[in-house]
C-alpha cells in the first residue's frame, strides 16, 4: 500500500498508554510540495502523532514511512529525510548560532560549510549568527530552528506548533517562508497548530483530529467551498426579492436581516444564485460573503455537525 | 562509524564550550597549587638538613624497642611489618636518601589525593550529561536526528570518560610541572621503596607506583561516574545524580566499616570500589579477594549501563 507520490505516509498509527487510546488508527499521505496542516484542539493527539513521526514517542501499532522508509524498522535512514522543529526550538544557549548549526550539521552526512552559510543567509541571520544564542530573541531562535531543520535538505519538514510565542510579524514571516519552501524546493511541510486562522493562510490541505481520531482530511479550497457561508445580497427591496428567489431555488435558506437579504449556502452556489437574480431582473448592488472564520467552521466540524 | 565519531565530537563540544568546564579546570589547578604550597610550608627544616640520619636512627631504636617489648604477644605479621620499616630506614641511610625531603615525586604523589576532587567534578559533568538536555529542552532536537538512541547514549558516556581522562592527565602533568619547577627535576630517578615478603626492602619505579595508585582510584572514580550517569539518564535530574553519587562516595566507607560484620556487605558497591585494599591494606572482609571485587564491580557496571540503556531508549519524550 505504498504510495509512490507521498513522501510521508501514516498507516493506522495508534498510541495507547495503559488503557487510554491517545491516537487511534490515524492514516494519511502527504505528497511532496504540499503544506499540510494538522489541526485539533489541545489534547486531541496532534503533538503525539507528530512525535511518533519523528520517533520521540514509540507507536503502539501502525507504520510510518518517510520516502518509503519505515520509521520503526530503519529509524536512522528515515530520519535523514526529516527536518523538524518540535515546539519552541531549544538551542544550546552557551553556543553561538553558528556553533549550533555546526553541531546539527555534524549529525548528517555531507552538510558543507557553504551549505551552512547558505542556510544562514536564507533565514536572514547573517549579522547575528556569531552571537551566543542566549542573546537571541524568540523570533531569532525560531529562525535558527528553521535553519537547523533545513541544513541537510530534508524531504519532509515537520513543525510542531511553530507559531507558539511568535509575534504577528514573525508568524507572517514564517508562513511566507514555509510556502516558498514547499513551492520552490518541493518539500512536504507538516504543520500542527491550534491556531486556525494561521492554518487557513498557510496550508494546502488540512487534517482535523479530535480525541485521537482523524475526522476529516480535505483541501483548503474544498473546506472553503463546502462549508456553509453567509452570503449577503444588496438589493433595494429585500422582502420581495426573497420571495422571488425562494420560488426559484427552494432548497436554499434565506432571511431578511437589518434590511439586507442573507442567504446561507455553500460558496459553490453563488454563481447559480447570481444567474437567478439576473433572470428575475432584480437590480443587484453587491454580493459578498460575510467573513465567517475558519474557527466557526472548524467548530461545526468537530461538533460533528452536517457540512452543507 | 564516522557518524558515531561525529556524535562524540558533538558531545565533547558541549562540554568544552561551557564556561563551567573551565571553572572546574581552574578549581583543579588552584587545588594543585594549594597542595604544593602546603607541602613546601609543611616541610620540617630540622630533619630537612643534616640531622635526618639521626632522626631515622632514633626512630629505628624506638621500633626495635617495640618489637622487643611485645615479642611475646605480637603477631608475626606485626613483627614483620615493623622490621620492614627498620630495613627501609636503614636503606635510606645507606644510600644517603633523605625521605623527608620534598621532591618532585612528593608533589606528584600528593596530587593523587586530589582524586576525590576529580571524582566530584566528573560526577557533576556525568550528572548533567542527560539531565541537562531535558532541562534545556534540547533533548527533542538531539533525538530527532539520524542517530539511534543507543548511539547517543554511548557517545555521551564515552565523552564523559574522555573528560575524566583529560582531568586525570591534567592533574598528573600539572603536578609534575609544579613539582619540577619548585623542587627541581634532580630527584626524578629516586626509587619507590616497598617491603617485600621477607621484610626485605625492594626498589621500584616511582612512576609505576604512582600510576598504580592513580589506577586504583580511577576505577573507583569510573564506578561513581557511571552511577551518576545512570541516575541522570534514568531520573532526568542532575541534582539527584550528584547528590546520590556523592552521598555514596562519602558515607560508603563508613557504612561498610559499620556493617563489616555481616557477610552480605561484600556484595555492596562501596566495599569493593577500593581495590588498593588488596595491594596495601587489609580487605573489608577476610573472604574477599581482588578477583571477587573485580567481578562485583563488573556486575555493577553492567547493571548501571543496562538500566540507563533500557530507560533511555524506551522512554517517550513528551512535554
Amino acid at each position: 500500500m505504498k504510495n509512490a507520490d507521498a513522501v510521508l505516509q501514516l498507516r493506522n498509527v495508534t498510541k495507547k498508554i495503559g488503557k487510554r487510546t491517545i491516537v487511534d488508527q490515524v492514516s494519511f499521505d502527504v505528497p511532496a510540495g504540499e503544506v499540510f496542516g494538522f489541526l485539533g484542539p489541545n489534547g486531541a493527539g496532534k503533538t503525539t502523532t507528530i512525535r511518533m513521526i519523528v520517533g520521540l514517542i514509540a507507536m503502539t501499532a501502525g507504520e510510518i514511512y518517510v520516502k518509503g522508509i519505515s520509521v520503526n524498522k530503519q529509524f536512522e535512514r528515515a530520519m535523514t529525510h526529516i527536518g523538524a522543529i518540535v515546539e519552541n526550538p531549544e538551542m544550546y544557549k552557551f553556543l553561538t548560532g553558528y556553533q549550533n548549526l555546526v553541531y546539527f550539521a555534524r549529525r548528517h552526512t555531507g552538510v558543507t560549510t557553504e551549505r551552512i552559510n547558505e542556510v544562514v543567509k536564507l533565514v536572514g541571520l547573517q549579522n547575528r549568527i556569531h552571537e551566543k544564542v542566549k542573546r537571541y530573541s524568540l523570533g531569532m531562535r525560531q529562525r535558527l530552528g528553521v535553519a537547523q531543520a533545513l541544513l541537510h535538505r530534508p524531504s519532509v519538514l515537520i513543525l510542531d506548533e511553530p507559531t507558539n510565542g511568535l509575534d504577528p510579524a514573525g508568524i507572517r514571516e514564517l508562513r511566507d517562508y514555509l510556502r516558498t519552501l514547499a513551492r520552490q524546493e518541493g518539500i512536504a511541510v507538516i504543520v500542527s497548530s491550534h491556531l486556525l486562522s494561521e492554518m487557513e493562510l498557510m496550508c494546502d490541505r488540512i487534517a482535523i483530529i479530535q480525541a485521537g481520531n482523524l475526522i476529516d482530511v480535505r483541501s483548503m479550497n474544498d473546506l472553503k467551498n463546502r462549508v456553509a457561508h453567509r452570503i449577503i445580497v444588496e438589493v433595494e427591496e429585500p422582502e420581495p426579492t426573497k420571495e422571488v428567489l425562494t420560488a426559484m431555488l427552494p432548497d436554499i435558506a434565506m432571511a431578511v436581516q437589518a434590511g439586507q437579504l442573507e442567504i446561507t449556502a455553500g460558496r459553490d452556489r453563488i454563481p447559480e444564485l447570481t444567474r437567478a437574480l439576473v433572470q428575475a431582473e432584480i437590480d443587484v448592488y453587491g454580493i459578498r460573503t460575510a467573513n465567517q472564520s475558519l474557527e466557526d467552521r472548524f467548530l461545526e466540524l468537530t461538533r460533528g455537525e452536517q457540512i452543507v | 562509524m564516522s557518524n558515531f565519531y561525529r556524535l562524540i565530537q558533538n558531545e565533547n563540544m558541549k562540554i568544552v564550550r561551557r564556561p563551567r568546564t573551565w571553572a572546574m579546570v581552574g578549581v583543579l589547578i588552584f587545588a594543585l597549587l594549594l597542595l604544593t604550597a602546603i607541602l613546601k610550608i609543611d616541610q620540617n627544616p630540622n630533619i630537612q638538613n643534616n640531622n635526618w640520619k639521626q632522626h631515622l636512627t632514633e626512630t629505628n631504636q624506638r621500633l626495635q624497642q617495640q618489637i622487643d617489648e611485645n615479642s611475646a604477644d605480637a603477631s608475626p605479621d606485626m613483627k614483620l611489618k615493623l622490621e620492614g620499616e627498620i630495613n627501609k630506614n636503614l636503606y635510606y641511610m645507606e644510600h644517603n636518601v633523605n625521605p623527608y625531603e620534598v621532591t618532585i615525586w612528593s608533589v606528584v604523589n600528593g596530587s593523587s589525593s586530589l582524586m576525590v576532587l576529580i571524582t566530584l567534578l566528573t560526577v557533576i559533568v556525568a550528572a548533567d550529561m542527560l539531565a541537562a538536555e531535558y532541562s534545556w529542552g534540547t533533548i527533542k532536537l538531539l533525538l530527532v536526528g539520524p542517530a539511534s538512541r543507543t548511539k547517543i547514549l554511548l557517545s555521551k558516556y564515552i565523552s564523559t570518560l574522555l573528560f575524566t581522562l583529560f582531568l586525570l592527565v591534567l592533574n598528573f602533568v600539572v603536578s609534575f610541572a609544579l613539582g619540577g619547577i619548585l623542587e627541581g627535576f634532580g630527584e626524578i630517578s629516586r626509587p619507590a621503596l616497598t617491603i617485600g615478603a621477607g621484610g626485605a626492602v625492594e626498589e621500584g619505579s616511582m612512576l609505576v607506583a604512582i600510576l598504580q595508585n592513580y589506577g586504583f582510584k580511577t576505577i573507583e572514580l569510573i564506578m561513581y561516574v557511571t552511577m551518576s550517569f545512570m541516575i541522570s539518564a534514568t531520573f532526568r535530574s542532575s541534582s539527584m545524580a550528584i547528590a546520590f553519587s556523592l552521598l555514596f562516595m562519602l558515607i560508603g566507607n563508613t557504612l561498610v566499616n559499620i556493617l563489616s560484620k555481616f557477610e552480605w556487605v561484600k556484595y555492596l558497591l562501596f566495599a569493593n570500589v577500593n581495590l588498593s585494599q588488596y595491594a596495601n591494606g587489609t580487605p573489608v572482609r577476610p573472604d574477599m579477594t581482588m578477583l571477587f571485587s573485580v567481578c562485583v564491580l563488573l556486575v555493577y557496571f553492567v547493571v548501571f549501563h543496562l538500566i540507563s540503556w533500557v530507560v533511555f531508549t524506551k522512554r517517550d519524550v513528551a512535554g
